[in-house]
């Protein structure tokens, strides 16, 4: 993946303009809120009803869904891509690797909206519900994020 | 700058594996209960610091991802290019 031709601001312009409830999750949601992180692609959690306005909205960039919207509703993931690739969990709620359920809904009423460029606003989880998201994986680099998640929350805002 | 030899793409394949394997649950909370040392809690804090002060805004810090992803891509090994 190059990534050199890929308009991010033209990105998520179109997806806050779709209307699709999705939260940029895992990596690239911590560089946004201020933690510097190795990351190739995106990640967002989005609501299992919006799945054709958010593959809609990103086929301008050229990103073709690996499945269908009732495919992805079945297994629960997806990915788009083309150069990029965009990891898509649609799921109501989602278990913890140990054991505590979190649900789309209850997340999305919680969301932060950040600033991308006038006008351009992207949806990410509160810091609480970002730690919870990196407890959905159980692997070691998402306890380290974890880790970065609770020295930005002693940073504050 | 002391130049660091790139590791071999079976040394990378490992560390990869080690990062990315699936923890118990079990591990997850035993490692989840240990308070991070405070020398470590200070790095990471600054490193934050700097990077919200060099990057003030979302946009900034993304194209800051874009350029660390690029750089990173440019010096790996051929099998980790992906």
């Amino acid at each position: 993946m190059q990534g050199s031709e890929f308009d991010e601001a033209e990105f998520f312009r179109a997806i806050a303009a779709s209307g699709a409830r999705a939260l940029l999750i895992d990596r690239r949601a911590l560089v946004a809120l201020g933690i510097p992180v190795l990351t190739a692609d995106y990640d967002f959690w989005l609501h299992i009803h919006d799945i054709a306005a958010f593959n809609a909205a990103v086929e301008a960039q050229g990103l073709l869904p690996s499945r269908t919207p009732e495919e992805a509703r079945g297994r629960g993931r997806y990915v788009l891509e083309n150069d990029e690739r965009v990891d898509v969990l649609v799921a109501r709620t989602v278990p913890t690797v140990d054991g505590v359920r979190v649900a789309f809904d209850d997340v999305w009423a919680r969301r932060r909206a950040l600033e991308l460029a006038p006008g351009v606003t992207l949806a990410v989880p509160t810091l609480d519900d970002l730690i919870l998201t990196k407890r959905f994986g159980g692997r070691p680099k998402d306890l380290e994020d974890i880790r970065l998640l609770e020295a930005l929350r002693k940073e504050g805002p | 700058m002391k130049s660091v030899p790139t590791p071999s793409p079976g040394a990378l394949a490992r560390i990869r594996a080690l990062s990315e394997r699936q923890l118990s649950p079990e591990e997850v909370r035993a490692a989840l209960a240990v308070t991070l040392g405070e020398r470590e809690e200070e790095e990471s804090r600054a490193l934050i610091r700097w990077f919200r002060r060099r990057y003030p805004t979302p946009a900034e810090r993304f194209a800051y991802a874009r350029r660390a992803y690029r750089r990173w891509l440019a010096a790996a090994p051929p099998g980790e290019r992906s």
